[in-house]
């Protein structure tokens, strides 16, 4: 029986749909059978993530309509052949699905898949009911930023009043020479704030921006990001993997190396 | 035609208003004349009465009752005080009494109060968990947060001015005590120990400080 988990922030922009991609990716490495659904219907872009724009025929509003069966609307991924992805609709919008309709559609896919993945729009409105309808798990993406923090806490409050039981929170973007010098939020900080369990944290990434515009999840990289994404997969397949330190000595030679190159 | 007993009334209640000049023996005859002209119309009503336009004592009021009851058939369920000072002093004992009880009585509420969450309380309130930015607590009586008050508190909704409103990490966005309010300063203060607090309302101001005996001395339920 598969598991459903939604990656859900309430504010935009702070990495739902990378970390999506990232996550799903990386536990199709560990051999699951996973499916990405995208339901921010009319602003779709897990799929360019993906680099699987190009594959798009039928979408999750044709399988909810009925206009296809699933297994048409699914596209395998170029790389993994046990990932699949469910596009979003581009010329509709949110109020084309039901949270029952999604309800139902995840429950079908659970049979055959190991994970499935809902990567939920900004915001709490309809787009929002819809990708935590059918979900066991939540996933939530915060940056330390106080506004992204504020919105996961209203998101994380939402989610209790609809009886999700697991909710488990991702800091992305931490800039830890700015944690040292005391001008960003450490993921503890932001871990007292919201009250629930860490994990996985997520280093601010120059590769990240590279990798989703290549359309190349880079999870299982040697970067520090593509090691973070894969040890949450890890942690999400029930591992115990220790919180890597993220100030590393590469980075820090890097570091040199890159200031002595600027001056 | 004789205005000195007039019958006003809506569905649930009349109101007789008696002429101040006309002696009372008098009066009650012409109480009985208007009731038994009107009889028909209040036929088997239950009503609530309201005497005005004379002061009446208790021996006459309850004499007028009973003309009525004579030449009526109808119910009277209550007599109404109109009297300004009499319900003013009701006003104010019930009031007492409630805010006493919104004081004195509590419940415990078990979680965090997230952004967005809105909790409000008849009686006093012990937060067992923090209460975040976004989120708000409303008590009639008095609020203790066991964890952070980050969002906002209004403590003595009915107006209670002794309402108080303590934390454990006391970092408000505002507290409202009774009809006062107090917000959060512009620049954040970087405390180097968290240590519980309380806020209390004296004068027109709002004052937050540390818990101690002497302050705990101070506090009036």
């Amino acid at each position: 029986m598969g598991e459903v988990i939604v990656v859900t922030s309430g504010k935009g922009g702070v990495g739902k749909t990378t970390t999506t991609a990232n996550v799903g990716t990386g536990l199709a490495m560990l051999d699951k059978k996973v499916v990405l659904i995208d339901t921010d219907i009319g602003l779709r872009n897990l799929d360019v993530v993906m680099g699987l724009e190009n594959r798009i025929v039928y979408n999750l509003v044709d399988v909810i309509e009925g206009t296809c069966r699933i297994r048409n609307a699914l596209i395998k991924d170029k790389r993994y052949p046990n990932l699949y992805l469910l596009p979003s609709a581009q010329t509709r919008d949110k109020t084309s699905v039901t949270p029952e309709q999604m309800k139902k559609l995840a429950d079908e896919l659970r049979d055959e898949f190991d994970y499935i993945l809902m990567d939920c729009p900004a915001g709490i409105e309809q787009g929002f009911k819809n990708a935590i309808a059918g979900a066991d798990r939540a996933l939530v993406v915060t940056t330390p930023e106080v506004s992204a923090v504020r919105d996961a806490d209203r998101i994380i409050g939402l989610l209790e009043a609809n009886e999700m039981t697991q909710t488990h929170l991702i800091v992305n973007r931490i800039r830890m020479d700015m944690v040292r010098r005391g001008d960003m939020m450490s993921s503890e900080d932001v871990c007292e704030i919201l009250a629930v369990d860490l994990i996985g944290v997520v280093p601010d990434d120059e590769n990240i921006v590279i990798s989703t515009n290549q359309g190349e999840p880079l999870v299982g990289s040697e970067s520090l990001a593509g090691r973070a994404y894969m040890n949450i997969c890890k942690r999400i397949v029930g591992e115990e993997v220790p919180f890597m330190d993220l100030e590393e000595k590469a980075g820090f030679f890097e570091k040199l190396f890159g200031k002595r190159k600027r001056s | 035609m004789n205005n000195s007993v007039m019958i006003k009334g809506n569905k649930y209640g009349i109101i007789v208003v008696l002429s101040p000049d006309v002696p009372f023996e008098e009066l009650k005859q012409l109480v009985a004349e208007k009731f038994r002209e009107s009889s028909k119309f209040f036929d088997n009503a239950k009503m609530a009465i309201s005497f005005e336009g004379r002061k009446l004592t208790n021996e006459h009021q309850q004499e007028i009752l009973d003309i009525i009851a004579e030449n009526t058939e109808m119910h009277i369920v209550c007599v109404m005080e109109n009297d300004p000072a009499t319900e003013e002093t009701f006003k104010k004992t019930v009031e007492q009494k409630l805010m006493e009880l919104s004081n004195n009585t509590g419940q415990f509420y078990k979680g965090i109060l997230r952004s967005g969450a809105s909790l409000s309380f008849e009686t006093s309130v012990i937060i067992i968990g923090d209460v975040n930015h976004g989120a708000s607590v409303v008590s009639k009586g008095n609020i203790i947060v066991l964890g952070a008050l980050k969002g906002n508190a209004f403590a003595g909704a009915s107006g209670n001015t002794n309402a108080f409103v303590v934390a454990l990490d006391m970092s408000p966005t505002q507290i409202r005590i009774a009809d006062m309010i107090a917000r959060a300063p512009d620049k954040p203060v970087k405390e180097e120990v968290k240590e519980a607090k309380i806020a209390f309302l004296e004068g027109e101001n709002i004052y937050i400080e540390p818990l101690n005996k002497s302050i705990l001395n101070d506090i009036r339920l």
